[in-house]
């Protein structure tokens, strides 16, 4: 029929260009997009199972164990491989007792996200639920159970301020650890913190290829393009934290504020640090409630704060042996050099006040020390002045960190360019004057005193505090192992810091010594009291937060130094007789310990 | 009945053997990765209808198309009939009472009805018409016959072959010319009903699957799930596709209905796009065969039974291709000689017949043909 000829030549060629459009979509789908395709492709078939690292745990320096992990339950939703929310949702409400619409919508606005990335539905449930899961997984594809691992403290609220604890990644913390997983918590605080890349380990990961109905496929197929990751451990912590001392201090600081530290004098390994008030970690454990977390940081008095390393105080009379051993080295005194004391010194018509009104009378250096005679210090310090009082104490390590394995505070010592920097005001006399009994603008950590009398107890070397004496990776091999670190030489001679122990011993062990509470039966005592004004405006009130801070800084044996402490004691009054007795308790148990007398004092 | 004549052989369409046979066999290759990880039940039952497909064309091929012609009032009668037979007794799959049931076998009217439809056309515009363009009180009795069997259609409810049968009688009238006032009148009455038939008619996963379409990602697990999956299937295939057996998409099924509406993803996936496009210009040829069949046949009933089986074969290409490539909504069409199913190849393989019927007699001698006259 040649007439229709042309007809079906236009038939032909219409034909022809919609069948061309078919073959531009094609190219568009599988040239242009086919590499996003692809992954796609990939994405649907390979399911990602995690398998979390269980994190390092944290023992005392005898494996006793402070800090472990128990398995958390969670549930798990694959919303790519949910075929009936509405089913499982009504199903699972059931079992685990939350509202179906709740976690219908979670379901929902997780999958408008994206319906590849799994979600944790909920955490951390019981073994009963657990169980009815199980008996339920037919019915409940896309599904599943996963173990992660939680913190759990055995010791309870013991040590919670010096490890820390744990909370989801910040912005920051993803950076600094380089975190790919978002799913994982980091430490926020304290050892968990510093140590965070040793403790977190790595998640494995295990790729299974299931099929479109969410079900594992066994045969080989496609098993060549995967790569699973096997799960690595995070590493152990060991401290050189004793767990009893921690645990004793702790036990002290009971309805008080404040610090008990106590360090090895020879090593520098830290064996109690003890804060007070201080907070329980397992609030943190499965996130905390706002209620929670609000409580805690609106607290006046601070539970989140580790008073030893981050708790600044005038040192007050502790302060003297800075004083004392600047003075010796400038030969302003010697041994014998006395003072009247009348009870109060004048500078102009400017009066200064020793804590003993009465006065001490003639006191020479070992007096002064032992009976903390304020005007002996107000003498020398008008001949020594703030710039060799400043030069001392930064030698001491005051005004800088410790450089212990948490984050502290540095403290301030006083300088004319720091006042004028601050005030615009030249120095006086009278600042000079309260800064040698460690009173005025100086400030300091409990840690740095306790640093300090280590120096003075082992000959004059301030040492680097070290709160880790290893880490060591799931085969027990050491990964780190902490070694001693001395961080100056104090510049005295050894006559001179003799001078100053037994000025130490007589203030415990002398009957006029203001530390003599801490005096023990089974060895001599080296310690100075203190006693911290609380500088306030000049408000007149009887409340408990303008007492003085007490203070008492102490080392043990006197004869052969092990140990040095520190009790600081806010708001407590006076160093001799609040923070002295605490002291002798910590140096009886450590005797005891040492003599193996068994310690039943737990409870 | 059936001529053996040797002029007929001379004439024989053996391109359009060729290709459809050639399609055929790519269709079971394909419907073997198909179905290989479900037992090759499909491709077997495959295998059975693509071999009874091929002598029930060869029967048609050599049986004149003067039968077709005389007969296709009678054909189209049992097309009805069998049409409200289904209505009233059929089985009812996903939704759909689309289905005869005779022990194993399940047919599909509504597969064969098209060509009854195709040749009912083509005999009312043989008989004594002049050329178009016609008016709507000539073609009125098409327009009947397309409407008794989309509404018959329409009930069941089979929206693909509804609108198969829409678009096969639309581009046989078109084809012979409709007047630009009738077609204006035609239009504004599809449209005063498609409203109502919205409303009333359609059923909600059919809109849903309509409405989905515009943006499939919107509710990726309900009716657009099906096409993402299977554009994801298309496009990861990329240029030379993930090899035979080796689509992860088809191999662990992702793709729905990868054996039927579906299949040509699962082509796509595996043999990418070299291959994907290499079936469509055999296709494509195929549909050329066909038509130039119909400019070189003897008649005018033979030329629009050819157009009508061309359309047919297009628009099943174009609507699945498009579905299955995420530019036209799911709409269960398949696409012919290559989707698995009983009665679409058997329809697919009697349309072919039927062609090959058109082509070996399309010229016949001129001489002989007045001696068979004289002899008459």
């Amino acid at each position: 029929m040649p007439q229709y000829k042309n007809k079906l030549f236009i038939c032909s060629l219409i034909i022809g260009s919609l069948f061309l459009l078919l073959v531009l979509r094609l190219f568009y789908l599988q040239i242009l997009k086919g590499d996003e395709f692809e992954l796609f492709s990939i994405e649907n078939r390979i399911r990602v199972i995690n398998s979390p690292a269980p994190r390092g745990k944290i023992f005392d320096r005898n494996n006793k164990k402070i800090v472990v992990n128990r398995p958390s339950f969670d549930l798990k939703v694959f919303p790519n491989e949910l075929k009936d929310i509405d089913k499982v949702s009504e199903l699972l409400a059931d079992l685990i007792n939350i509202e179906k619409t709740e976690i219908k919508q979670s379901i929902t606005s997780a999958k408008k996200k994206s319906i590849y990335l799994p979600f944790i539905l909920i955490k951390d449930i019981d073994r009963d639920t657990l169980a009815a899961i199980e008996s339920n997984k037919p019915d409940l594809s896309g599904i599943t159970i996963e173990v992660n691992y939680l913190r759990d403290y055995p010791e309870g609220k013991l040590g919670s301020l010096l490890v820390g604890y744990l909370g989801k990644p910040n912005k920051k913390d993803l950076k600094r650890f380089q975190l790919t997983n978002l799913d994982i918590n980091v430490g926020k605080t304290g050892i968990e913190e510093t140590f965070e890349d040793d403790l977190r380990g790595a998640n494995g990961i295990n790729y299974k290829i299931i099929d479109a109905l969410g079900r594992q496929v066994k045969s080989k197929l496609f098993q060549k393009d995967i790569e699973n990751k096997e799960t690595l451990s995070g590493n152990d912590i060991h401290l050189a934290i004793d767990i009893d001392l921690q645990r004793k201090s702790e036990q002290l600081l009971r309805n008080k504020r404040g610090s008990i530290t106590v360090a090895n004098v020879n090593t520098g390994e830290v064996l109690a640090m003890a804060s007070s008030p201080s907070f329980d970690p397992v609030l943190f454990v499965n996130g905390i409630q706002q209620s929670d977390w609000n409580e805690l940081t609106n607290n006046k008095y601070y539970p989140m704060l580790n008073r030893s390393t981050k708790g600044t105080y005038a040192p007050g009379s502790t302060f003297k042996i800075v004083t004392a051993l600047a003075a010796l080295k400038e030969n302003i005194i010697d041994e014998e050099s006395t003072v009247y004391c009348p009870g109060h010194y004048k500078v102009g018509n400017k009066r200064f006040n020793c804590w003993k009104h009465t006065g001490h009378g003639w006191v020479n250096l070992e007096s002064a020390i032992s009976q903390s005679c304020d005007v002996y210090f107000y003498n020398i310090s008008e001949e020594l002045g703030i710039d060799r009082i400043s030069k001392y104490a930064k030698i001491f390590g005051f005004g800088s960190g410790t450089g212990i394995e948490l984050s502290e505070k540095d403290g301030l010592v006083p300088s004319r360019s720091w006042k004028y920097k601050q005030f615009k005001e030249p120095w006086y006399k009278g600042e000079t004057i309260v800064t040698s009994i460690g009173q005025g603008f100086l400030n300091v950590t409990p840690l740095q005193i306790t640093m300090m009398t280590a120096a003075v107890a082992n000959g004059g070397n301030i040492l680097k505090p070290i709160l880790i004496k290893r880490i060591s990776d799931l085969d027990g091999k050491n990964t780190m192992v902490s070694s001693s670190e001395i961080i100056s030489i104090l510049p005295f001679d050894e006559t001179q810091i003799k001078i100053i122990q037994n000025s130490l011993i007589s203030a415990v062990n002398e009957k006029a010594g203001t530390g003599k509470r801490a005096k023990v039966k089974h060895g001599t005592v080296a310690g100075k009291t203190g006693t911290a004004q609380v500088i306030s405006t000049k408000t007149k009130s009887k409340k408990d937060i303008y007492k003085d801070h007490a203070w008492f800084t102490a080392y043990y044996p006197a004869e052969n130094p092990e140990i040095a402490l520190t009790v600081l004691i806010e708001n407590g009054g006076s160093g001799g007789s609040v923070a002295a007795p605490l002291a002798k308790d910590i140096i009886d148990l450590y005797f005891e310990q040492k003599n193996g007398v068994i310690q039943n004092d737990n409870v | 009945m059936i001529m053996f004549d040797r002029r007929l052989i001379k004439n024989f369409g053996w391109l359009i053997l060729f290709l459809s046979l050639l399609f055929s066999a790519f269709g079971l290759i394909n419907l073997y990765s198909a179905s290989y990880h479900t037992g090759l039940g499909s491709f077997k039952k495959q295998l059975i209808w693509v071999s009874l497909g091929f002598i029930t064309m060869l029967i048609i091929t050599f049986m004149n198309s003067n039968l077709l012609k005389r007969y296709s009032m009678h054909i189209f009668i049992i097309s009805l009939i069998t049409l409200v037979i289904v209505f009233i007794f059929g089985k009812e799959v996903s939704g759909s009472r689309s289905w005869i049931v005779f022990g194993p076998i399940s047919i599909q009217p509504s597969e064969f009805v098209k060509l009854s439809l195709i040749l009912i056309i083509a005999r009312f515009y043989s008989n004594d018409f002049e050329d178009g363009p016609f008016g709507l009180k000539d073609i009125i009795k098409p327009i009947i016959f397309t409407i008794m069997i989309f509404s018959l259609i329409i009930l069941q409810p089979d929206l693909g072959t509804a609108l198969i049968i829409i678009l096969l009688s639309g581009t046989m009238l078109l084809f012979m010319g409709i007047k630009r006032k009738s077609l204006l009148i035609i239009f504004g009455i599809i449209v005063l009903i498609s409203i109502p038939a919205w409303n009333f008619f359609l059923k909600d996963y059919h809109k849903e699957r309509i409405l989905t379409f515009a943006d499939p990602t919107v509710d990726p697990l309900g009716m657009g799930y099906n096409s993402i999956q299977s554009q994801i299937a298309v496009g990861s295939g990329k240029l030379i596709g993930k090899g035979y057996l080796a689509g992860t998409q088809s191999q662990l099924r992702f793709i729905p209905a990868q054996q039927t509406d579906f299949a040509f993803s699962v082509l796509a996936e595996e043999w990418g796009f070299l291959g994907s496009a290499i079936m469509l210009l055999i296709y494509f040829l195929l549909i050329l065969t066909i038509l130039d069949t119909a400019s070189s046949s003897k008649d005018k009933f033979s030329m629009l039974v050819a157009l009508g089986i061309a359309a047919l074969f297009f628009w099943h290409t174009l609507i699945n291709i498009g579905m299955v490539l995420g530019l036209l909504p799911i709409i269960g069409v398949p696409l012919y000689l290559f989707s698995y199913g009983g009665s679409s190849v058997l329809t697919a393989f009697i349309a072919i017949g039927i062609v090959l019927g058109i082509k070996m007699r399309q010229t016949l001698v001129p001489k002989e043909d007045i001696s068979l006259e004289k002899n008459n």
